[in-house]
């Protein structure tokens, strides 16, 4: 036991000096969104070192089915500057916080055109080894019925409905035989013999 | 004792029948396709191919998909009620219990069967129900005759 424990620190303790030099980029990995809505794009990253103030953040976009990308915002020197002559102009907002690691951007009033994957690379100088990561955004006319969620419903629905049907069938079953309920329909006779059990006591 | 074994054993028939129906993409047949409920089988150079189903009424194909997994589910909870009532039941009681899953089971493939019938593939594309399809009917006249069964029979007074 304190063997396994002395060789996983030591092989933690390998791993880590390689981790602390490379920048881990999250965003999502696809994002749904409707015709004339906004949508958020987040983008963080996970660094060992304190946040610099030369951190930047860069998105760029890469339409469906085309191979070339292209920038359309940049944060650096503790400026944003957004896109101001290609497809984003005067629809991009930059929101987020660098300070605490955080390089979102939103877009406005979606139109189809905007299908596509947008990658955002982010650097922590010294820390500035890593890969950029990507999101898919995909824009539709009308919200799809995703595959299955209908159906789960239905079933989902129907089996529950079910076992609360047999909980509540045995439920009044017990608490009927335990006296707590008395039921006229049923029962009909004892009914008579405790009015009349009942006269001779108080005879 | 035969009838008892008979039951079971038709009862067992349509479980399995139901399995096939709702399981085998086979509601819609072709020369080379066979689709339906959950996907689309292709077959292009003698090698089948399998695709999501697409240009489909979303709601009601999953519509279908529910209640022929429900008659499934139901058949399936019949017969183990049914094992059950054999056990527990006073004599000279009927089973309802089981009837009752069992004619909801076949509600619920009749249900599917008919909203396939009335909502996909109307617009005469080529192809012709396959043997799913056929399975789901003929385990609605089973389920049926079971439910029916079920409430009339009664069990042997000693």
């Amino acid at each position: 036991m304190l063997t396994f424990l002395a060789l996983t620190s030591v092989a933690l303790l390998g791993i880590v000096p390689e981790q602390s030099q490379a920048i881990a980029i999250y965003t999502g990995w696809e994002r749904h969104a409707l015709v004339g809505s906004d949508i958020r794009l987040s983008c963080s990253f996970f660094s060992w070192r304190w946040t610099s103030e030369d951190v930047t953040f860069s998105w760029t976009y890469r339409p469906d089915g085309s191979r070339d990308s292209i920038s359309i915002f940049h944060y650096t020197g503790g400026a944003a500057y957004v896109d101001n002559k290609g497809p984003f102009r005067d629809r991009l907002e930059f929101v987020g916080n660098p300070g605490r690691r955080d390089g979102s951007i939103l877009l406005k009033n979606l139109e189809l055109n905007d299908n596509g994957t947008f990658t955002c690379d982010a650097k922590n100088p010294p820390d500035i080894v890593g890969r950029p990561s990507s999101v898919r955004l995909l824009v539709f006319e009308k919200v799809p019925i995703q595959a299955g969620v209908i159906t789960g419903a239905i079933i989902g629905v129907v089996l529950g409905l079910l076992v609360l049907i047999v909980v509540i069938y045995y439920l009044m079953r017990f608490l009927v035989a335990r006296r707590v309920f008395s039921l006229s329909v049923s029962k009909h006779g004892k009914k008579k013999k405790e009015g009349s059990q009942q006269r001779q006591i108080k005879v | 004792m035969l009838m008892l074994a008979a039951i079971v054993v038709l009862h067992i028939t349509t479980i399995i029948l139901l399995l096939v129906a709702a399981i085998d993409n086979a509601w819609w047949v072709d020369d080379l396709v066979s689709a339906d409920l959950w996907g689309r089988w292709d077959l292009s150079n003698n090698v089948w191919h399998y695709t999501n189903l697409k240009g489909y009424p979303e709601d009601y194909l999953q519509a279908v998909q529910a209640t022929s997994v429900l008659a499934c589910v139901f058949s399936i909870l019949a017969l183990f009620v049914f094992v059950a009532q054999l056990f527990t039941l006073p004599k000279g009681m009927r089973f309802t219990f089981t009837g009752i899953l069992q004619i909801i089971a076949c509600l619920c493939i009749m249900t599917g069967a008919s909203i396939y019938t009335a909502k996909l593939h109307v617009n005469g594309t080529s192809g012709g129900y396959g043997h799913c399809y056929i399975l789901a009917w003929i385990s609605f006249v089973l389920t049926f005759i079971l439910a029916l069964t079920y409430f009339i029979l009664r069990k042997k007074k000693e």
